[in-house]
């Protein structure tokens, strides 16, 4: 009888019994001394995701070859995201708590390092964010979030910045009826009012889809503005842009586009018409800069990528500065020094001062968790079409560098907002 | 022989102590298995399992749901994902927008769920199969592309600052917390199904999923029964949507509520059995073991997931349910030819 | 009068598979529908029981009641139970289960009371598996209660269908080719079911079947249809004899004997 009833139990105690066992075995291979671990996440979808993904784990492998940074041996772990809020906050979770990484390293996407904020927070493992640039991220003030690319509220200003102090602030504007489009024109223009003092010298709203735009541009012709942005989706603003040499609105007027104009199916759809339109990033393969050359150089002989964009050259940026802030940690790498090993990390973090990007920008990091102390590059870099068609071709024309609290008046009460909803 | 004779001296055991919990109280199993359940947190030596936990009892919610009405009722609905989608959303802008406590957003997310629920039913009416599916997938897709276009829902940057639900001063503001939640609503949410699917209710979806017209002519109210099915399924729907948006990290986008998504919900109620009772338990449970286990090879992951799929349909239609129900009938069935009668309280001098 | 249709019809296209039948059936008689193959016997089992919808102008009552346009699982509520020819059971369902499907409607108690485990709903349940056990017994598959319908033979198949009309508690039975494919002895076997299950409940039956031994034998009535007419009606005697039912049989060319000897089988 006795013997029957251990049995019984014995169905949800093995059950438990191997659960835990499990994660034993996932614990004692986590846990080893003189090792710092780092866990990235990052979206892995696309080859090039999975090159630069490829590039990182080299990249840390080579400092590893060199002898490590002092003295400790680099182990990097790679999870695809997928850009997946879930999928990311998974990863997060399992390097936090399961692989006992020192340092996290995501993701590319927004989306997924917003809510991976509140995971690190709890936790208390420094982030680095290799591309993510939405300004919620530093705003939720989180002491553990460091951010290498540029924030949104920098690269939403960047084009009306460039436009304002290297072109003019006479300005005409015609957008499409669509929410994307509409919010990239207001943007626009609401900078030159509140930093030029210049209203819009014609602004008019078009439907998406609408085949004649020549009537706008007639009178926008005559009122001989210094700049015309044609905020629209692709095709909308490609027909805009040829019917505005139609109308006969001279070259020297600087056409500008909205967030749109980057995309690959304007310079195809507008031909030359695109010529001199401008959009930005935080890196330009195009860049003639010796440093950003010879990355494209190693980017094509290493993984035949000879049009590297931001997103691979901010990985490229995120080793070294993790590289410099390792080097500057003081680190134990014992069994129970986990977290004194990880606050020491992003106290070294804090201390990144004026390294160099690619793309010509500069990081600064420091101790406040404040969006001014770690969104860490502040410079776009604007880059212009010189030729249309299928094999349009670019230039850097030049960058703009914001000041560390740019776009940050009137956030106090958003800020406020995210922090209580980070410490909840 | 031994081992048989082992694994069957096992499962009357097994049922033997059921029948005598049974006895005891109807509801004694459960209070067992709340139990056994309850001290996982401590027994699981890091939170990024508790994390999991949770996780794995929202996925019970909702593939203990899908599979009522798709593995019992029948019902060809590619939609869930829309449902969980709308429950989490209606709680997110409940507490967020409206300052409701969760006590308030959940039940609202609910209902909100189950009135979409039967906008999803509705065409079961006239459709099935592959025609039901479509539609499904459909409504399911339009709510993500809805989402995705509405800045109002924070759109594809997501919406965040979904609070940790809280009683009085207490909060449960850590995956551990939130395991007692969670694991709760889940194991009540089983309990529920189990009662309905072996009740006359549970027949009706059976038969329906049979053969509709000889549902009917039995006097089952075949659209009655769909519908009902769909709202259960959404009822549960709701519950995981709204229990998901709660959970740390307090966020939302609409790219976790994808066809994906929808492919592996399925996953786990093919695998676990498409119409067993413990169907939809299994399956959440092993799917988001394994896809974890997994997730190093992600290159793989897709690959490896359609082909679990296709061969799950292939060579065990009734999943890992079915086949547990076979090892068991099969042990009895060599027992009993080799005439060791091995009924419940027969084989202690075995 | 238990059923009674008027002018019923029903069309598919340009075909009338059921042409304006007037029909009336007493409480308590056992009825033989008989037709060649397509004459529209099943469809008429079907309009009765609500699975097609009648043409317009046709009229269907049951028990007093005009049932013209309710939906199939109402006129099951009024005590109409009905096998089909292609048997319909449930296949990944356990024998006992399809009992009790059939059963459904006099099962007392709601979803509520299942969620909650009342004693009633628990009382209920037991009663029903009883009963349903019984029934299996009668019909001798009470051995096979736990196996899934799929596992069994045609013939137990068949049984099972039976079962599952039974299982209902009917006024009026309506049996679509019982015994079709079964064996003589298994026919004999389902006749003497068939019997006792009228003597027993008292029922009402129609049986629609090719084997005119079965109607003949249990039947005091004939209704012979032929392209969704009703030719001809009477003892089956009467039916047998009757020229135009030879007529539709068999063509003009045979000779009457002939044709008796094929219609006694
Ligand atoms: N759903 C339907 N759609 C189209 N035609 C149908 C349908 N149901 C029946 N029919 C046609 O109606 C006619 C009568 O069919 P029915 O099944 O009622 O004949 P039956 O007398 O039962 O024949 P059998 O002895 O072969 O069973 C046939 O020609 C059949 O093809
Ligand atoms: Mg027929």
């Amino acid at each position: 009888m006795n013997a029957v009833r251990k049995k019984e139990w014995l169905c949800p105690r093995n059950v438990v019994a191997g659960l835990a066992a499990g994660a034993m075995l996932a614990v004692a291979g986590a846990a080893s001394a003189g090792v710092i671990k780092i866990g990235a996440s990052l979206r892995m979808k696309t080859e090039t995701g999975e090159k630069y993904g490829q590039m990182v784990v080299d990249e840390l492998s080579a400092i590893n070859a060199a002898g490590g940074v002092n003295g400790h041996t680099i182990e990097i772990k790679l999870l695809n995201d997928e850009c997946k809020s879930d999928i990311g906050v998974a990863n997060a979770t399992k390097y936090a708590y399961q692989d006992n990484v020192h340092l996290f390293v995501g993701s590319t996407c927004s989306s997924v390092s917003l809510p991976i904020v509140d995971v690190i927070h709890k936790a208390g493992v420094p982030m680095l964010i290799p591309h993510s640039t939405n300004y919620k991220i530093t705003l939720k003030g989180s002491p553990w979030v460091f951010r290498v690319p540029i924030s949104s509220r920098f690269s939403a200003a960047a084009a009306a910045k460039y436009t304002a102090e290297n072109i003019g602030t006479k300005i005409a504007y015609i957008w499409a009826s669509d929410a994307a489009s509409q919010a990239d024109a207001q943007k626009f223009y609401e900078y030159i009012r509140n930093f030029h003092g210049e209203g819009p010298l014609y602004a008019e709203q078009f439907q998406e889809g609408e085949l004649d735009l020549r009537p706008h541009l007639l009178k926008i012709k005559a009122l001989q503005p210094e700049a015309l942005m044609i905020s629209a989706q692709s095709q909308d603003f490609a027909r805009g842009l040829v019917q505005s040499y139609e109308v006969g609105i001279p070259p020297s007027v600087k056409r500008i586009g909205g967030s749109a104009a980057s995309n690959r199916p304007a310079p195809i759809l507008a031909g030359d018409a695109i010529k001199g339109v401008f959009f930005h990033a935080a890196f330009s393969y195009v860049d003639p800069d010796p440093n950003a050359q010879a990355f494209v150089k190693m980017t094509t002989e290493r993984y035949g990528v000879p049009t590297p964009d931001h997103d691979f050259s901010q990985a490229w940026d995120l080793v070294q500065i993790a590289k410099r802030a390792l080097e500057r940690a003081n680190l134990t790498l014992s069994d129970d020094s986990l977290a004194a090993d990880r606050a020491a990390i992003r106290d070294a973090l804090a201390t990144i001062q004026g390294y160099k990007t690619l793309g010509g920008g500069v990081v600064d990091f420091c101790a406040d968790a404040t969006p001014e102390c770690r969104d860490g590059n502040k410079t776009p870099v604007l880059i212009e079409y010189t030729k249309g068609g299928e094999d349009y071709e670019l230039r850097v024309i030049g960058k703009t560098t914001f000041g560390a609290d740019f776009g940050l008046d009137g956030m106090q009460e958003e800020a406020a907002a995210l922090r209580k909803s980070l410490d909840n | 022989m031994a081992e048989q004779a082992a694994s069957l001296r096992f499962i009357d055991a097994t049922e033997r102590g059921l029948t005598r919990l049974r006895a005891v109280h109807p509801l004694a199993p459960w209070l067992v298995a709340f139990l056994l359940l309850a001290p996982l947190p401590w027994v699981l030596l890091n939170t990024y399992h508790v994390f999991l936990a949770n996780f794995i009892c929202v996925m019970i919610l909702l593939s203990v749901g899908l599979n009522i009405v798709k593995g019992f009722c029948g019902q060809v609905t590619v939609g869930h994902v829309g449902l969980y989608a709308i429950g989490a959303y209606t709680a997110a802008v409940m507490s967020v927008n409206f300052g409701m406590t969760f006590w308030m957003s959940l039940p609202i997310a609910v209902m909100v769920t189950l009135l979409a629920g039967a906008v999803v039913g509705i065409p079961s009416f006239r459709l099935e199969g592959a025609y039901l599916a479509l539609v499904t997938l459909g409504l399911g897709e339009s709510v993500r592309i809805f989402i995705s276009a509405t800045e109002y829902l924070g759109a594809t940057n997501g919406f965040s600052g979904i609070p940790a639900p809280r009683i009085g001063d207490f909060r449960f503001d850590t995956y551990q917390k939130y395991y007692y939640l969670v694991m709760p609503v889940m194991l009540l949410g089983v309990f529920f199904s189990f009662r309905i699917l072996r009740s006359r209710l549970g027949r009706g979806f059976m038969a329906v999923r049979e053969d509709p017209v000889a549902a009917a002519a039995a006097g089952v109210n075949v659209r009655g029964h769909k519908m009902i099915a769909f709202l259960i399924s959404a009822g549960y729907a709701g519950f995981a949507g709204a229990l998901y948006a709660h959970m740390i990290p307090g966020y939302l986008n609409p790219r976790n509520f994808t066809v994906i998504e929808m492919v592996t919900l399925l996953l786990m109620v093919v695998l676990g059995g498409l119409g067993h009772i413990w169907g939809g338990v299994i399956g959440a449970i092993i799917v988001t073991i394994v896809y974890d286990i997994t997730k190093d090879y992600y290159h793989y992951s897709l690959l490896l997931f359609g082909s679990v799929i296709v061969l799950t349909v292939l060579f065990m239609p009734k999943g890992i349910g079915g086949i547990i129900d076979r090892f068991i009938a099969t042990r009895r069935f060599i027992a009993i030819r080799e005439g060791r009668a091995t009924r419940p309280g027969s084989d202690d001098a075995a | 009068m238990l059923l009674r249709t008027e002018n019923l019809s029903k069309h598919f296209g340009g075909l009338r598979a059921v042409d304006g039948i007037d029909f009336e059936l007493e409480e308590g008689e056992v009825r033989g529908l008989i037709g060649p193959n397509g004459s529209g016997k099943s469809t008429f089992f079907n309009l009765v029981s609500g699975i097609y919808r009648p043409d317009e102008g046709s009229r269907i009552r049951i028990g007093g009641q005009d049932t013209t346009h309710f939906e199939p699982h109402r006129i099951a509520a009024l005590g109409v139970a009905r096998t089909f020819q292609l048997l319909r059971v449930f296949s990944e369902m356990t024998v006992l289960e399809n009992l009790l499907v059939g059963h459904h409607l006099h099962v007392a108690y709601g979803p509520v009371a299942a969620v909650l485990g009342t004693r009633r709903m628990r009382n209920e349940e037991r009663r029903v598996r009883e009963e349903m056990m019984e029934l299996l017994a009668f019909i001798g598959l009470a051995d096979f209660a736990a196996m899934l319908a799929s596992e069994l033979s045609v013939g137990q198949r068949r049984l099972l269908a039976l079962g599952r009309a039974m299982a209902m508690r009917p006024r009026l039975l309506m049996l679509d080719e019982p015994a079709a494919g079964l064996s003589p002895v298994n026919v004999d076997n389902l006749l003497r079911i068939i019997v006792g299950l009228k003597e027993r409940y008292g029922l009402t039956v129609i049986i629609v079947e090719h084997i005119l031994r079965v109607v003949m034998d249990t039947c005091e009535k004939v209704t012979v249809l032929d392209h969704g007419q009703k030719i001809a009606e009477g003892t089956p005697d009467e039916v047998k004899t009757d020229h135009a039912v030879i007529e539709a049989y068999l063509g003009r060319e045979m000779e009457d004997d002939e044709v008796r000897r094929v219609l006694q089988g």
